[in-house]
C-alpha cells in the first residue's frame, strides 16, 4: 500500500512560543478517508497547512506521496488539492465562473474544461444553480461548490479543513455523501480536519486523536472504541434470584469479560455486544430467570475523545465554532 | 485573473460609477475654476485640459491603490490561501492579480474621458493615441496594484490597510505633474517627482492625449516598466507572507 501522506517528528513553533505542533508523527495509506480529530487550538490546521505546503515547519519533515512539502512544494501543488476553514470562492460571480476560473489556474486544457466543470456541478448537485451568483447560495451550497472546485483536478489527495463546519445535518450528509462516492470512484485520499466526532465515526477509515500539537490516539473508530474496554450489555432482573452457576456459564462465554450483579441488574461487560447477547439471553432462558428490560451501552467516540484529549472540548471548541460560524453568516 | 475581474465587472459595475465622481469633480469644477485665474502656467493648454490626463491617472491610481483591499478580504476569507495551494506560480499569480486591476483602471478611464470631453477638453483626435493611452495606463496601474498587494502583504487588516493607502496615494499625486507643471515646484518635491512613477504615467498620457510632445514618451514608457518589474518581484517575494 502506499503511503500518502508521512510525518516524522514535526515541530512548528509560532513566534513568540507558541508550539502549535509539538513533535507529530503520522503515516497514512493512499486510498482511505484519514481523520484528524481534535480540539480547536490542538494543531490540526497548521498541520493541514504544512502539509498543502502554505507554512514552513520549524522543524522535522513531511512528505506527499514521497514528496517533501517545504523542498518540492511545487511538485506536491500538482497533487493535491486543499479546502480552507473559511469561505473559499468568489461571491460576486456566479458558481460556474468560479469553477471556470480554477480550471483556468489549475491549467486544465480548454477543450476539456466545460466538460469537467459540468461534471463537478452534476456531481455536487449544483447544475441548477451554476449560473447564479454565489452570494445567493446557503451555506451548504458554497461548500458544495469549494468541494467541486477540489475534485476539478482529480487529485491524489484531497485535504479538507472542517469540510462541514457551520452546515445543517442534511447538507453535512450530502457533502459527505459525494465525497466517499468520488474516493470510491478515484481512490482518491480523503485527508480532513474536524472536530465533529459522529463525522469522524461515520467517514472516516482511520483516525487520529491530536491534542496540544501531539498525536495522542491513532486508530480506525471501532478500534480506537474498544480501546476503552469494550460494550456493556445491562438486564434489569424481575426478581433478585440470579444464581452462581448462572453467572458462572455466561462469565465463560467467549467475548464476556466481566460480570457484575447489583440487587437486581445484571452487567456484563463485552468485547461484542450483539454476540454476547444472544448468549446470555438463552441461558438466562434455560435457566428460567425473568427479565424486565435489556440495553446495550456503546462507547462512543466521545468516549475515546474524552479519555485523550480531555473535556477541553466542551470549553474551547464550542466558543470558537460559534465564532467561525458567525463570520461565515456574516461574509455571506 | 483578468477574466475574473472582467465577469466581476459585469455582474457589478457600481464601484466604477462611484469611483468616477472624483476625478469628475475635478474636471468639472476644480479645472475651470483654477483656470480662471490663470494661476499656473500650463503653456498655451487650457488648464482642464492641462490637468485632465492628471485627475484620469489619479482616479485609476487610487482604484489600483485600494485592490490590496479586495486581497486583504481574500485573506480573510480562505480565498488567498486556496490560490497559494494550486499550482501556479507566486509571481503569475500577483502579475495576474496586478493586471486584473489594470483592467478596472482601464474602464474607469472609459467613464471619465466621456465627461471630459463634454467639457470641451480638446483631445488629440488619433485613436492610435488613445489606444496607446490606454495601454500605457493599464501597465502602469499594475504597477500601482503590486505596491498595494505589497503594502497588503504587511497590513494584514483593512483598516490598517486603509490608513497606509492614503498614506500612499496622497503623496504620489500632489508630489507629481498631474496638477501643475514641475518646473514651478521647490527644488526638493522637483527631486521626488523624478522618482514618482505617477508623474512619468502623467507625461506619457499627457503626451499622447492632450500635447502631440512624445519627445518624453521613451524615458517615460522605461521608467514604467521598470517599476513595474521591481514591483512584481517585491510583491511575488512578500505574497507568501500574506497567509501566514
Amino acid at each position: 500500500m502506499e503511503i500518502a501522506v508521512d510525518v516524522k517528528n514535526l515541530v512548528k513553533i509560532y513566534k513568540p512560543k507558541t508550539r502549535a505542533l509539538d513533535g507529530i508523527d503520522l503515516s497514512v495509506e493512499s486510498g482511505i478517508a484519514f481523520a484528524l480529530l481534535g480540539p480547536n487550538g490542538a494543531g490540526k490546521t497548521t498541520l493541514m497547512r504544512i502539509l498543502t505546503t502554505q507554512l514552513r515547519p520549524t522543524t522535522g519533515d513531511a512528505y506527499v506521496f514521497g514528496l517533501n512539502v517545504n523542498r518540492e512544494g511545487g511538485k506536491v501543488r500538482r497533487l493535491i488539492s486543499y479546502v480552507p476553514q473559511e469561505m473559499s470562492v468568489w461571491t460576486d460571480i456566479s458558481g460556474y465562473e468560479n469553477l471556470l476560473i480554477y480550471g483556468k489556474i489549475f491549467g486544465i486544457p480548454s477543450h476539456e474544461r466545460k466538460q469537467i466543470i459540468d461534471d463537478a456541478l452534476a456531481n455536487m448537485g449544483l447544475s441548477q444553480v451554476a449560473n447564479s451568483l454565489v452570494k445567493t447560495y446557503s451555506g451548504g451550497m458554497v461548500r458544495r461548490l469549494e468541494i467541486a472546485c477540489a475534485i476539478l483536478i482529480k487529485p491524489k489527495i484531497m485535504f479538507l479543513d472542517e469540510p462541514t463546519i457551520g452546515l445543517d445535518p442534511s447538507a453535512k450528509k450530502i457533502v459527505w455523501e459525494t465525497l466517499t462516492s468520488f474516493k470510491k470512484e478515484y481512490g482518491v485520499t480523503v485527508f480532513f480536519n474536524t472536530h465533529y466526532m459522529d463525522e469522524a465515526d461515520l467517514y472516516s477509515d482511520r483516525i487520529a486523536i491530536i491534542d496540544r500539537g501531539k498525536i495522542v490516539k491513532l486508530g480506525s473508530a471501532d478500534e480506537l472504541k474498544r480501546s476503552l474496554g469494550g460494550e456493556t450489555i445491562s438486564f434489569s432482573l424481575a426478581g433478585n434470584n440470579i444464581n452462581e452457576t448462572t453467572l458462572r456459564k455466561i462469565r465463560t462465554l467467549t467475548s464476556v469479560r466481566d460480570v457484575i450483579v447489583s440487587n437486581t441488574e445484571l452487567n456484563i461487560l463485552s468485547e461484542n455486544a450483539e454476540t454476547t447477547l444472544l448468549e446470555a439471553m438463552e441461558i438466562l432462558r434455560i435457566e428460567k430467570i425473568p427479565l424486565e428490560k435489556i440495553s446495550i451501552m456503546k462507547s462512543t467516540l466521545d468516549d475515546v475523545f474524552l479519555k485523550y484529549a480531555g473535556s477541553r472540548l466542551e470549553t474551547t471548541g464550542r466558543m470558537s465554532e460559534v465564532t467561525h460560524t458567525r463570520d461565515m453568516i456574516r461574509r455571506g | 485573473m483578468i477574466e475574473l475581474e472582467l465577469r466581476r465587472l459585469r455582474h457589478d459595475r457600481t464601484e466604477l460609477y462611484f469611483r468616477a465622481v472624483q476625478p469628475i469633480l475635478w474636471i468639472v469644477i476644480f479645472g475651470p475654476v483654477m483656470g480662471t485665474i490663470k494661476a499656473i502656467p500650463t503653456g498655451n493648454i487650457p488648464y482642464t485640459d492641462f490637468i485632465t490626463p492628471g485627475v484620469l491617472i489619479q482616479s485609476t491610481t487610487f482604484l489600483c491603490i485600494f485592490y490590496g483591499l479586495t486581497i486583504v478580504w481574500e485573506r480573510d476569507s480562505g480565498i488567498l490561501k486556496k490560490l497559494l495551494v494550486t499550482p501556479a506560480s507566486r509571481y503569475a499569480t500577483v502579475i495576474g492579480r496586478s493586471m486584473a486591476s489594470g483592467i478596472r483602471a482601464i474602464f474607469q478611464g472609459l467613464i471619465v474621458i466621456p465627461v471630459a470631453l463634454i467639457m470641451g477638453v480638446k483631445f488629440i483626435p488619433n485613436p492610435a493615441y488613445f489606444i496607446f493611452a490606454f495601454v500605457i495606463i493599464f501597465l502602469a496601474s499594475g504597477g500601482f496594484a503590486a505596491i498595494s498587494i505589497l503594502a497588503a502583504s504587511f497590513m494584514k487588516t483593512r483598516e490598517r490597510f486603509m490608513g497606509l493607502g492614503q498614506a500612499i496615494i496622497m503623496p504620489l499625486f500632489f508630489a507629481s505633474n498631474a496638477l501643475y507643471p514641475v518646473q514651478i515646484m521647490p527644488q526638493i518635491l522637483k527631486d521626488f517627482s523624478a522618482f514618482n512613477p505617477l508623474s512619468y504615467v502623467v507625461d506619457a498620457v499627457r503626451g499622447l492625449l492632450i500635447t502631440g510632445d512624445l519627445t518624453n514618451l521613451p524615458i517615460d514608457l522605461a521608467a514604467i516598466a521598470i517599476f513595474d518589474v521591481i514591483l512584481f518581484i517585491l510583491a511575488s517575494v512578500s505574497f507568501r507572507r500574506i497567509i501566514e
